[in-house]
């Protein structure tokens, strides 16, 4: 581990960028909730949470994309409601975004100087000084082996970063945002970005760096800052967290007694899963679900937990191992071979994967079952809605009536819709992806209560969260994934914080290792 | 509920059918006679079958380019089975049908299994069929088919067209299966949210090839309605079809990102255009200005029925 170039800066400082009370909704959801943030100079401050806590949109509004409802951002000494785009570029904020926005078909050189290329005169372009500055520039970064010619379409994701740096540098950046710069890094190249974030700290740019991952914060960060379904978790210098700490403000600690669970009824084994693998997504995967049964899987984002629900689903169909259902092994190809298994998937992006949005509740109810409500090929239009209703009426949906389009609703109603969908198969195996995902406390109550009854009623569910309370307080056991594998299976008596928290970091993994 | 809203598209465009008659039957007194109107009929056949099959195509979010050629190739299949093979001809009229479903089928596979988008596909296809049945003719046209062939696109059925019975069975047997089956409803689902689909388990691919297979069959069947009526093969038979089709079936409401639109749309659509151009031209419009025209009216529809979307969506 390398020391940090320069020692942490502490508050005499005037912040770089500094943001007080800011908040900003979506179509009536709060994204960002009264959230205060600051940069320094020669900091690198790290920005943390699962999807969906707000980071993202955090920097948008510093970057001027999104401007805020409420609150004020200060850049330097200009004390603002929102910032503009060119506010943004006056005040020497450049973003690193996670999709790079170069053009593919231009030299490298006129990637860096796009828009305020050096001129000679009516407007023409002055080459020789416009790849003699890109030259300047990537040496700066240590990017000696760049060709300031080469087409950018031509360069590895890595070197396309760091004509994305050079770009901010050359419009004198001083605080640069990195959403997630490694995501998509092999490690040599990780090692190289963050020889680039250091010395740019050393120059005295303030960085901004989001990242899922804990040990280049651990590596990189001077201060790091938590957020939790768009509220600020809490803001420390980097001496004063530990991964397990950091874990705990990510996914919350306090359990509250939101949670109805029923004494369970365990019966048999329905599904057994060994050595499961999908490509290089995750591997060696074994457990088993059994009727009654709450399994929770937790993992931080990225840990594989979607893929292992895929592949059990036949999206994306296992490329080793074995599953079994009630102790006949299978092979699932498809959804729709999943399906008729009895296997129900409740997918975690709501509107792309669980819902037809302009169809109406009944059309999506049905859609799972339509042989259900068909005579033949003709589908009993009657029956259909007399089913959605029932449907509508059971899980406490509220909605003008089975004729309503599911887009209209509100997410915890549609996330209802979803559900009564894949309660019309009768599944033997309920697979639930962030079940209560952005939606209001009171739904998210409704749904744990349902399944909870679903569960007594001998239904086996596998509910995928990122959420720690709704993993503790609905399990009966709990499986952690980290890094692609299943790294720990704990039984409800002794899932806490700390066990789940520890093998969620990883630490169950390198004791394995 | 969205079939209001279709409802409503398609109130406007029969309002707009009824108003064009009538404007037109004052243009002219040969316009709105029985032997006229039949005749029209045969004429809309070919592009009428095609059209209404293309209407699932759109609905899922697709296109299908190809058709034209289809016809081209089927056409010439067709004439050289039975001419330079010495098939019969009932023989080579279902070989052709084989063939164009063949084709279309193809699409399907290009489409599903390849991950090639739609309109590249069959853009692709649409040389490839043209360029296989100019391959085939030589450039030599088939003619001399026997008398009872012309019963197919000249002949009448108890006083009808025989096309236009072919027509009106292929229409209705299409409004059915898109309004009132599960192939339907997938139909539909896969052009408003083609994951969301797959995730529901429906038959996603299946759907969409056996709607490709059967885009190809429509267009063969129009090629041997289009060859009994010209009572002629030759390989440029269709060319720009494609083009009518989808105009038709987009003027009828259907939405071009899929997810939206009736076969009763769809064919008022068919209707109104060949009113325009019949009427025009028994009017003494030159056919430069119908087609002017006819854009026009494409145009206008969409953006008055947009209006009146804009409100009722979301």
């Amino acid at each position: 581990m390398t020391p940090p170039v320069m020692p942490p800066v502490t508050s005499p400082v005037t912040p770089l960028v500094s943001l007080a009370g800011v908040s900003k909704s979506f179509a009536g959801v709060r994204v960002l909730k009264d959230v205060d943030f600051d940069v320094l100079p020669g900091e690198v401050h790290a920005l943390l949470g699962e999807n969906g806590a707000g980071k993202s949109t955090l920097i948008k509004v510093i970057a001027g994309v999104h401007a805020p409802d409420g609150g004020t951002i200060t850049i330097g000494e200009r004390e603002l409601a929102a910032v503009t785009p060119r506010d943004a570029v006056e005040g020497g904020i450049a973003t690193v975004y996670q999709e790079l926005l170069l053009f593919p078909e231009l030299s490298v050189a006129e990637n860096v100087f796009l828009g305020h290329a050096p001129t000679r005169g009516l407007g023409r372009l002055d080459w020789t000084q416009m790849r003699r500055r890109a030259r300047q520039l990537l040496d700066s970064l240590d990017s000696h082996d760049l060709d300031v010619d080469a087409k950018v379409g031509t360069l590895s994701v890595a070197n396309r970063q760091r004509v994305e740096i050079a770009k901010a540098l050359s419009q004198n950046a001083r605080v640069l945002i990195m959403d997630e710069p490694t995501a998509a890094l092999a490690d040599a190249d990780v090692r190289r970005l963050m020889d680039v974030v250091r010395r740019l700290r050393a120059r005295g740019v303030g960085i901004v760096y989001v990242s899922h991952k804990l040990p280049e914060i651990f590596e990189l960060a001077d201060r790091v800052t938590v957020l939790r379904d768009g509220a600020l978790i809490g803001t420390k210098p980097i001496a004063e967290v530990t991964e397990q700490s950091l874990v705990a403000m990510m996914v919350g600690r306090e359990i509250d007694h939101l949670f109805p669970k029923p004494e369970p009824a365990i019966r048999e084994t329905v599904l057994k899963v060994e050595g499961l693998a999908c490509g290089d997504r995750f591997r060696d995967v074994s457990f088993e679900l059994r009727r009654g049964e709450i399994l929770g899987m937790a993992g931080l984002v990225g840990s594989g937990r979607t893929e292992v629900a895929l592949t059990i689903f036949g999206i994306t169909p296992a490329t080793a191992g074995t599953i079994e259902l009630e102790g006949r092994p299978v092979a699932i190809t498809s959804p729709r071979h999943a399906c008729d298994l009895g296997i129900a998937y409740v997918p975690e992006d709501r509107g792309l994967q669980g819902l037809v949005r302009p169809m109406t509740i009944a059309q999506n109810v049905s859609m799972a079952s339509l042989r259900k409500v068909a005579t033949g090929i003709f589908i009993r239009f009657a029956d259909e809605a007399l089913r959605a209703a029932a449907s509508i009426k059971q899980l406490g949906t509220r909605a003008r009536g089975p004729d309503q389009v599911v887009g209209q609703l509100s997410g915890g109603n549609q996330q209802k819709v979803v559900l009564g969908k894949w309660l019309e198969t009768n599944p033997r195996i309920l697979i639930m992806d962030e079940p209560t995902r952005g939606i209001d406390v009171g739904a998210k109550s409704e749904i744990h209560a349902l399944m909870g009854r679903l569960a007594q009623e001998g239904m086996a569910i596998l509910m995928i969260s990122s959420e720690l309370p709704e993993v503790l307080g609905m399990s009966d056991r709990v499986l952690v994934m980290h890094a692609g594998r299943l790294v720990a299976a704990i039984d409800r008596a002794d899932a806490n914080p700390e066990s789940v928290g520890a093998a969620m970091a990883g630490a169950a993994a390198q004791e394995a290792a | 509920m969205t079939a209001k809203k279709l409802i409503r598209h398609e109130t406007i465009l029969a309002l707009l059918v009824i108003v064009a008659l009538f404007v037109l039957d004052r243009q002219s007194d040969r316009f709105f006679t029985v032997d006229n109107l039949f005749n029209q009929g045969r004429l809309m056949t070919e592009v009428g079958l095609i059209a209404l099959i293309m209407t699932f195509v759109i609905v899922t979010g697709g296109i299908d380019l190809s058709v034209g050629s289809i016809v081209g190739m089927t056409a010439i299949v067709l004439g050289v089975f039975w001419k330079n093979l010495g098939l019969p001809l009932p023989l080579a009229i279902l070989l052709a049908l084989a063939v164009g479903t063949f084709a279309g089928f193809v699409n399907g596979i290009i489409i599903t299994r390849f991950r090639v988008p739609a309109l590249i596909a069959t853009l692709g296809t649409l040389a490839l069929y043209r360029g296989i049945a100019e391959g085939i003719s030589q450039a030599r046209s088939v003619r001399g088919y026997p008398e009872w062939f012309f019963v197919l696109g000249q002949g009448s059925v108890l006083g009808v067209p025989t096309q236009l019975w072919i027509l009106g069975l292929v229409a209705l047997l299409s409004a059915v299966a898109l309004a009132y089956t599960t192939w339907g409803r997938t139909t539909y689902a896969i052009g408003s949210n083609e994951v969301a689909a797959r995730f529901s388990g429906l038959g996603v691919d299946a759907t969409k090839i056996a709607i490709y297979a059967a885009s190809g069959f429509a267009a063969a069947l129009a090629a041997v309605i289009f060859v009994s009526r010209v009572s002629t093969t030759r390989s440029d038979m269709g060319t720009g079809l494609e083009l009518d089709a989808i105009t038709a079936v987009v003027l009828g409401g259907t939405s071009i990102f899929g997810g939206r639109g009736t076969v009763v749309g769809t064919i008022l659509g068919l209707i109104l255009i060949q009113a325009l151009k019949n009427g025009l031209s028994l009017a003494g419009v030159k056919s430069d200005g119908t087609v002017v025209l006819i854009g026009a009216v494409l145009i206008l529809t969409i953006l008055v029925s947009n209006l009146f979307h804009r409100d009722a969506n979301r």
